[in-house]
Order: C-alpha cells, then sequence, then structure tokens
C-alpha cells in the first residue's frame, strides 16, 4: 500500500511557537517533518527511519490536520478534535525527589493544589464508571493525603485509578503502598529506564534498581499491578530494551506490561535535539525484534488503532506457562496492511487497558502449570499473566504534527479543559 | 442446550457422545469435551459453550 508524498500537514515554530504548515516527507523508507517560520527559519525533524514501511504502518488514512487556527496554542478539546479521553492526567502536586536530565514536567507548577481543589476536579473529570484518571505530577506520592485523592477519584465514579510514580516512596514505606492499595489504586505506571543503575545515574542522577525491585514487591504484596516506563535515550539505554523485556517478563504476574516512550524534548532537557537523539517507534519495533526475539515476536506489535498510528503501538499477550517468553493474543501484522483496521473508540482503548494493567482478585487461584488449550486453563492464565507491550511517541516542539495532535485520547485536565497531552506541555526551545 | 437429550448425527443417525476435541479458534489451539458421531467426526458446539467460553475466548483475544 502506498500513499502519495509529500503529505500537508501542521505544525509549530520550535522557537515561538506559532502554528506553520509542515510536510511530511518521504526520503527512501524514513520520512521527516519539514517546516518553516518566516521569523526563525526552516526546521526537520525525522519522524520514522524504515525499519517498517511506513505505508503499511500507517494504513489508508487521510485526515487532514483541524482546520480550528487556535489549534494547539489556546487547545482545550473542540469540535475539530477526532478522540475522546481514554485517559485523563491529573497533576496532583509540582514537587518531586529527582532531579532528571529529562521531565516533560519540569516547568514552574505553581502552588500546591489542596486536597478540596483535587476533589472538585475530580469531580468534574469523572465520568462515573468509565473514566481512568492518572495521578501525575510531578511525583504525586510526595503528598501524605494521596490515599484520601485515590478515594476522592472512587467517589467521584472514575473506573481506574492510576499512579505515575519514580517507585521511591513505594520502595520505602510499605505502609504507604497498602494505604494506596485500600483507597482503591487501581495499578501503577512506574518509571523504569534500565537493569543496570548505571542508566539511572545518567538520565535520574542516582541507582534506582534496588528501589524499583523493592517497589514492585510492595505493590505485588497489595496485588496492586505494576507497568514499566522506560524513557528511552539513543547512547544511554536503547540497547537495553531486551533486557527490560527479559527484567519485566521474569517478574510477572505482579508486572503487567512494559510501556516505552522514546525520549521527547519539552520541559526539562539537556539540548535542543538532533535526529541523532531521537528514537522512532519503528526503531523501537526493530529493537525489540532484535533484543529480544527470544521473549516476544515484534511481529504482533500493532499501530495505535486510539490515537495516531505514528503516535504508538500495542501487543497483547499472556506469559508462558514456564515463564520468560510471551504468547501473543493480538494477531500478527499483515504483510499488505498493519494498520490492523479503523479507529477504535477511546472506551474501547480504556477497557483493554484497564483489564490488563488491574491484577484480578487472587481468589481465582494462579495456573501455573496448566494447559493452554483448556479454555478456562487460558480464560484465567490471560487474567492472572496477561501481559501489555506499548509505546508511545510524545511530540515536542520539533515534531508536532497537528494531524498526530488531533486523534490524541491521553488528555491532561486544565481549570476545566482537557488538553491533549502533547499541547499541554508543548514548551518552545529558545532562540538557536 | 444440550442437557441429557440424546443427539443423533443426521448423516449417520448414530448417537453422539462426548469427546475430548481439538480446535482451532482465532489463531488458537483449545480443546473441550463436546459431543461428536463416533462414525462422521461432525462435532455439536452447544449454546452453553458458543456464548460461554468461546465468546470469554474471543473477547480476549480481540485486538484493542
Amino acid at each position: 500500500m502506498s500513499r502519495e508524498w509529500p503529505q500537508a500537514t501542521a505544525s509549530v515554530c520550535p522557537v515561538c511557537l506559532k502554528r506553520i504548515p509542515a510536510q511530511r516527507v518521504r526520503t527512501g523508507d524514513a520520512v521527516f517533518l519539514r517546516k518553516a517560520c518566516e521569523a526563525h527559519g526552516s526546521f526537520e525533524s525525522v519522524l520514522w527511519r524504515g525499519h517498517v514501511d511506513v505505508d503499511d504502518w500507517t494504513g489508508p488514512r487521510a485526515e487532514p490536520p483541524p482546520g480550528n487556527p487556535r489549534c494547539p496554542t489556546e487547545c482545550g478539546l473542540c469540535p475539530d478534535h477526532l478522540q475522546e479521553s481514554c485517559c485523563v492526567l491529573l497533576e496532583v502536586t509540582g514537587r518531586c525527589n529527582l532531579a532528571c536530565r529529562f521531565c516533560f514536567a519540569a516547568g514552574d507548577r505553581g502552588e500546591e493544589p489542596t486536597l478540596a481543589w483535587l476533589k472538585t476536579a475530580l469531580r468534574q473529570l469523572a465520568q462515573p464508571g468509565q473514566t481512568l484518571v492518572q495521578l501525575s505530577g510531578g511525583e504525586p506520592i510526595l503528598r501524605d493525603d494521596l490515599p484520601e485523592v485515590v478515594a476522592a477519584a472512587r467517589e467521584a465514579g472514575c473506573r481506574y485509578v492510576q499512579l505515575n510514580s519514580n517507585g521511591i516512596r513505594l520502595a520505602e514505606d510499605p505502609g504507604y503502598m497498602r494505604e494506596l492499595a485500600e483507597a482503591g489504586l487501581s495499578f501503577v505506571f512506574m518509571q523504569f529506564d534500565g537493569t543496570e543503575d548505571d542508566i539511572a545515574v545518567r538520565l535520574r542522577g542516582r541507582p534506582l534498581l534496588a528501589l524499583k525491585q523493592r517497589a514492585i514487591e510492595h505493590c505485588a504484596a497489595q496485588n496492586v499491578g505494576v507497568t514499566l516506563v522506560p524513557t528511552l535515550v539513543p547512547g544511554v539505554n536503547t540497547d537495553s530494551i531486551g533486557e527490560i523485556l527479559r527484567f519485566a517478563v521474569a517478574r510477572a504476574p505482579a508486572v503487567r506490561g512494559v510501556h516505552f516512550q522514546p525520549v521527547s524534548y519539552f520541559g526539562r532537557m539537556p539540548a535542543v535535539p538532533t535526529d541523532g537523539m531521537r528514537f522512532t517507534l519503528d526503531e523501537l519495533l526493530a529493537a525489540i525484534g532484535v533484543q529480544a526475539g527470544e521473549v516476544i515476536d515484534a511481529g504482533h506489535l500493532r499501530p495505535s488503532r486510539c490515537d495516531h498510528p505514528l503516535c504508538g503501538f500495542h501487543g497483547d499477550f499472556v506469559v508462558a506457562p514456564a515463564g520468560g517468553r510471551l504468547i501473543p493474543l493480538t494477531p500478527r501484522r499483515s504483510a499488505e496492511c498493519g494498520c490492523g483496521g479503523g479507529p477504535v473508540t477511546a472506551e474501547r482503548n480504556r477497557e483493554f487497558v484497564g483489564r490488563r494493567w488491574q491484577r484480578p482478585s487472587p481468589a481465582g487461584g494462579d495456573i501455573a502449570g496448566g494447559d493452554l488449550r483448556d479454555m478456562g486453563v487460558f480464560l484465567r492464565r490471560v487474567e492472572t499473566h496477561g501481559f501489555t507491550v506499548t509505546a508511545m511517541a510524545f511530540q515536542d516542539a520539533g515534531n508536532l504534527d497537528l494531524e498526530r495532535l488531533r486523534r490524541c485520547s491521553l488528555h491532561v485536565f486544565d481549570q476545566g479543559r482537557r488538553v491533549p497531552f502533547c499541547a499541554h506541555y508543548l514548551s518552545a526551545w529558545g532562540s538557536r | 442446550m444440550t442437557g441429557n437429550r440424546v443427539w443423533l448425527c443426521h448423516r449417520c443417525q448414530r448417537e453422539m457422545v462426548p469427546q475430548k476435541t481439538d480446535f482451532g479458534y482465532l489463531g488458537h489451539s483449545f480443546y473441550a469435551d463436546i459431543l461428536a458421531c463416533p462414525e462422521c467426526g461432525l462435532v455439536l458446539i452447544p449454546e452453553e459453550l458458543a456464548k460461554g467460553r468461546i465468546a470469554e475466548v474471543e473477547m480476549q483475544l480481540e485486538d484493542k
């Protein structure tokens, strides 16, 4: 399948953030975003390096960038937006106990929100029985009243309450972990950049591996699932993708999956990025195949259908009874078209991830050595040992593509508005 | 429902009997004890299996 190239879209100037026209340009198998600002010159960012055919990956999709001229600078979901909220992110603090080289939320976050303010926000954002709320920051567990925030999310009707955390306090304070679980915490997204302390030192400023392992154990003791979230930075941990997957699979069912996030450049970053500082989704697909081929068949990783296909992928698996290997549940990408059908609703996506990331009640027992050809054994095993491998490629001022932004389902709750993640954290790079 | 009824194979007129049967579904292999004709092998998928476990399996294998 081939599409016409170049493709017109819209972006922003990375210096002044003014909306400007842009083109996706195919050069050989690679794709670049090109744009020019009258005041600040021309810019180009790599989007795809050609390890997978980009036309096969994106499919026959033709969605122009939103016509609203105020997109993205005055963003809050408007009639031009094409996707509902899969997840709603609420910042509960601006404080943090790490000083990372990279952080999307490193700007001035203002005053600490009060518990009363957060309760009001949760009532505003919750659609009872549906919402998946991500409590984020800063580092949310620096709040001593976080269990009350979790309980308030439940009272407001949130279906799933997710904690985005670096895991440090979860490791150091198991009693606090228990309080969070008792308040109704569904699952944890835990920053996890590699299995060697050197990686954490380079990215986060201190060794963290032992703490992360303890945090996983403390979550497991409360039957709270953990999904590991590596930020992938070329030259730091892109050779550790296989090790991360092996580490995670070995810790199932406590660990429910790995959610890779190739580095993006907003908030705090060490330098204005060159293409060599970027790691594209198709590079990640190729790296998984090369580094972890004995664990996972990367051919079962499929483009996002909830968000834009260039924004992420997902694969649904079950850990083999003998351990160490993932049995695919999602079908293989076909040779003709990897897109796997048209877009899906945010609700369908939310139910999918929620049922995998949340651990089932231990009352149903654990089937360690059963035969997966028995449907009862299979169903219980999928429930207890389901495992997702997912990725999200956030966009920054250099590679922001408003066609992609238009399909975003991860929304930040900001003063009553829902703002797509990459629009909310968009930050100018300053004069070059 | 199959209940305690006796089912006959239409073609062979033999009484169908419970038999461990392998089948493929959505790219996965499963087995189940279901009624089969001892003569020609025709199987009967009872409604409770189709609407029960098979439907659950289908839901788990559905792409998000």
